[in-house]
């Protein structure tokens, strides 16, 4: 099912001074995707999720999931929650501490008075589905973060929401585990066609799940697109920076050619993706990591050559990240581990144009 | 919902504001004036008078004594037993946790009175035994002084310093001692650079917490004391209201405000200290233990030390107290003794009105006041944890304040409130004063059966689709109802044998069984103070049974559809 945010706003007053949580927040997320909304804590996401699921009410605008208007402010609209018919995962996971993984998980439907055998059946069928057979006569604080974590989903699942909501639910769980489940969720959401709308501050969680992201700050979405538009072609500097690290350079439009744009930077003249800007004006140009090579043999100057020199070596374990000085600029660059290279070399570096990316300052 | 939260909040404050600064400021004004009767005419003669009794010093070093010597003996044995637990592999554990939970069922006065009956000097179990035994012209044990006193008082505070000192223990992180015989300090040195400062503020918790109990400890000095003709200021306090022909409640005030600045102050300290302990003691991950240290062959000396100490604690004063409730006056055990038992004293305490009466009056305060006092737990307990703004915080402190309250003192305040009012000599005055003396008891259990229900497991239930009121029926009801029995067992007892507030504020007609148990034991009833007794303790135990079974209804079903 489809969700449309229209002219959302919500604001606090805290100490005397006004917090704009979401501000004027237009948005809608397509039916059977995995949408995410991903910014840095404090961003407006959780409350933009809360005011769907109907935890808090916004102080304007309306929401409406499918063809139903669960909130307007002008026409009067409130659908409690309980009434929305939504699945949501909690943070904490939520999960009741006084019942069994069964009670847990038939809550939904016991609530909707769904007879007894029908439960018994959907509850089995729900905990097959999350890899939970055999525990539903466990005590819920008798579970591992990571069953706990499934019950919580197998709950959020059982009553067949078209939509479930996900707020921050991996960030309890240790690295390793996180990185499991992250794939087991991608495979059990891909597998639902359901609409998922998931709020996290973490980039990698957010690349790796989602089918569209929506990067917010300061209660305001910046942009919206697919999880490579956003890493390779952000129209924003702090998406380009967000998403994944970047080196961050002034430069100014010399040239629009046919399908490129050249920039005129510390690091010299540099062809770059086409982007449709004025000659003279200035921009960022941003460089991923990964994409300053190091030059074959001795490399020749030329078009996106930089020479720089190697300022620190540090290895990562799949990767060496480097330090180069060229033009002034301390560059970030990610190369091979079995790079023969070390401190104090003098380099050439190229610069793919295709990934030579131009943002607003 | 804001609006009315903070409507919640300020009556709450209201509420709470009169039960405890009511009577701390009747106190105050009642300090400055003629008498009972001639209540805001100012006055210093009050504190000139009280202060320069001659009598004083002598109270107060005695004062002194008691509770730091009590204290240290509560304290040194708490940490003696909560090492042993935590750290050693003494046999039967599970003793630890009946020392540090049972004596607490067994009320103040009575516990008292079974020392007396052991080890009074004119006819003491132990002391008859001793004489017959060595052939003594005099009984070689007296517990009428100052150190019987400490003893029986340490006794009673241990379990508390025990609760105290033993979390600490268990949570300590043995890597702190390895790392200091790593760097080449033995076992000794180790204990004391490391292991007990690390420890300092969960031990000095336990001992200030000692000093405030002993200091308005009233069971203690007025059944062990007394006899002795050893006052402290309690006794000093209560002879001053109580006896005599010329009752002073202006003068007794005027000390009082000394023993409850002194005690407010020690709170504060406490919190303090509490508060920087959670700072101090690192707990570690889960699923962690620390080593246990072999004790070899001083396993089975020190588990008889443990089983003497339980014995004492806990079977011992049943045992002197049922026996004595049988036999026709204080005898040794022995067939002749045996051959006169009988159920005499028990009659004559069921044949009289003002036992009767105490009986029922205890009861109906137990119950009532409880149950009163849960509900505004509750509230108070919501509002502490739940809304958290700065006047839920003035109300946490108001409420953690009565803690510090010496019963005997704070009984007082009440008395020059109540006297002004209809309440006076009712069973409501002593209600009152029970629900503000003991509220914290109410609000500890229930404020982290609050914290417990984190807003996410309210928040998720709506999701699922059910309403506020199924929320309430199925997910925050249960999981507070642990709390809420807690809290009711710990109010209920307590005002089952409430003694130091109640000596002030029973009058003829609101007798409770604590009051008439130190009537009896001033008559010299030996048997009948006994027979009343084990009623008592056997009420507090139906209480905690009823409420424990009430409790389990309340769970919800576990397993199935």
């Amino acid at each position: 099912m489809e969700i449309k945010i229209q002219g959302v706003s919500k604001h606090y007053f805290s100490e005397g001074k006004t917090i704009k949580a979401l501000d004027d927040v237009t948005l809608t997320i397509p039916a059977n995707q995995i949408f995410t909304l991903l910014g840095p804590s404090g961003c407006g996401k959780t409350t933009l999720l809360r005011c769907i699921v109907g935890l808090e009410s916004p102080d304007s605008g309306e929401i409406s999931i499918g063809d139903e208007v669960v909130w307007s402010k002008d026409k009067g609209i409130y659908v409690p929650t309980e009434e929305r018919g939504l699945g949501m995962v909690f943070q904490t996971y939520a999960i009741w501490p006084h019942m069994n993984v069964f009670d847990n998980v038939a809550y939904p439907l016991q609530t909707r008075n769904v007879p007894r055998d029908v439960i018994r059946r959907k509850v089995e069928k729900t905990l097959h589905f999350v890899q939970l057979e055999g525990f539903e006569k466990r005590p819920a604080t008798k579970l591992s973060g990571g069953q706990q974590q499934r019950v919580a989903l197998a709950r959020a699942l059982v009553a067949e929401p078209k939509v479930i909501l996900f707020d921050e639910p991996l960030s309890n769980l240790d690295a390793k585990l996180r990185e499991e489940t992250r794939k087991e969720l991608r495979t059990f959401l891909t597998e639902l066609s359901i609409t998922a709308v998931y709020v996290t501050h973490d980039r990698i969680e957010a690349l790796a799940l989602s089918d569209s992201i929506a990067v917010m700050r300061a209660g305001r979405i910046i942009e919206i697109g697919s999880p490579q538009k956003i890493y390779f072609d952000a129209d924003h500097r702090f998406v380009a920076d967000f998403i994944g690290r970047a080196n961050l350079i002034p430069a100014k439009v010399v040239k629009q050619t046919e399908n490129a744009t050249v920039v005129e930077s510390p690091l010299g003249v540099i062809t770059c993706q086409k982007r449709d800007l004025a000659e003279g004006a200035t921009v960022t140009l941003c460089l991923r990591p990964e994409f300053i090579r190091v030059a074959p043999g001795s490399g020749k100057e030329g078009a996106n050559v930089v020479r720089g020199k190697v300022e620190t070596l540090v290895f990562i374990g799949e990767a060496f990240e480097m330090e180069i000085r060229a033009g002034g600029e301390l560059l970030l660059a990610k190369v091979d581990a079995d790079t023969r290279t070390q401190v104090g070399d003098v380099l050439h570096f190229t610069l793919d144009p295709a990934h030579c990316l131009l943002v607003a300052v | 919902m804001d609006a009315n939260r903070s409507k919640l909040t300020f009556s709450l404050i209201l509420i709470v504001g009169v039960l405890t600064v009511c009577p701390v400021v009747m106190l105050v004004i009642g300090s400055f004036s003629e008498g009972l009767t001639a209540f805001g005419s100012f006055t210093l003669q009050k504190y000139v008078e009280a202060y320069t009794d001659p009598a004083l010093a002598e109270i107060i070093l005695n004062t002194v004594i008691f509770v730091l010597g009590s204290s240290t003996l509560a304290t040194v044995l708490a940490l003696f037993l909560s090492y042993l637990n935590n750290r050693t592999d003494i046999p039967c554990k599970f003793m630890f946790r009946i020392i540090s939970i049972i004596p607490m069922m067994i009320p103040h006065i009575l516990f008292s009175v079974s020392w007396a009956l052991l080890l009074n000097p004119s006819n003491g179990l132990i002391n008859l035994v001793l004489k017959q035994v060595f052939f003594l012209d005099h009984a070689p044990l007296n517990i009428y002084s100052l150190w019987g006193m400490i003893l029986v008082e340490g006794l009673l505070d241990l379990p508390i310093a025990y609760l105290i000192i033993a979390p600490a223990m268990a949570s300590f992180d043995v890597a702190l001692e390895e790392s200091s015989k790593v760097c080449g300090a033995g076992p000794l040195r180790t204990l004391f650079r490391v292991t007990l400062p690390v420890l300092r503020p969960a031990i000095l918790a336990a001992f200030i917490l000692g000093v405030v109990r002993s200091l308005a400890s009233f069971a203690v000095p007025s059944v062990i004391g007394m006899p002795g003709r050893v006052y402290v200021l309690a006794t000093h306090l209560y002879q001053m209201i109580a006896t005599g022909f010329s009752v002073d409640y202006g003068k007794a005030a005027a000390i009082g405000m000394s023993v409850l600045a002194a005690s407010v102050t020690l709170i504060l300290v406490y919190r303090a200290l509490t508060s920087e302990s959670e700072k101090y003691v690192t707990i570690s991950s889960r699923g962690y233990r620390p080593t246990v240290i072999p004790l070899k062959g001083a396993r089975i000396p020190l588990f008889a030390v443990v089983a003497l100490l339980s014995f004492v604690l806990i079977v011992l004063p049943v045992v002197v107290l049922f026996y004595t409730s049988l036999v026709p006056y204080s005898m040794v055990p022995s067939a002749r003794a045996f051959s006169l038992m009988s159920w005499k004293h028990w009659i004559e305490v069921l044949r009289d009105p003002i036992s009767l009466l105490s009986l029922k009056n205890s009861l109906m305060l137990g119950l009532g006041g409880a149950t009163l006092g849960v509900i505004l737990s509750v509230f108070v307990a919501y509002t502490i944890v739940k809304v958290r703004t700065r006047a839920a915080g003035i109300l946490e402190s108001l409420s953690f304040l009565s803690f510090s309250f010496p019963g005997i003192v704070i009984g007082m305040g009440f008395m020059w409130f109540f006297v002004r009012t209809p309440l006076y000599a009712t069973i409501w005055a002593l209600l009152i004063g029970y629900i503000a003396t003991y509220l914290p008891y109410g609000i500890r259990p229930l404020a982290s059966a609050f914290v417990q229900v984190h807003s996410h497991l309210e928040e998720s239930s709506l999701v699922c689709g059910a309403s506020r009121m199924t929320t309430m029926r199925r997910i925050i009801i249960p999981l507070l109802v642990p709390g809420m029995v807690s809290g009711w067992i710990l109010m209920a007892t307590m005002f089952v044998r409430e003694l130091t507030l109640s000596v002030v504020l029973s009058r003829p007609g609101t007798e409770v069984l604590a009051v008439q148990i130190l009537r009896f034991a001033e008559d010299g009833l030996w048997g009948r103070l006994s027979a009343l007794g084990i009623m008592m303790i056997f009420i507090s135990t139906i209480l905690v049974i009823l409420a424990n079974l009430v409790g389990a209804r309340f769970k919800p079903m576990e397993g199935g559809g």
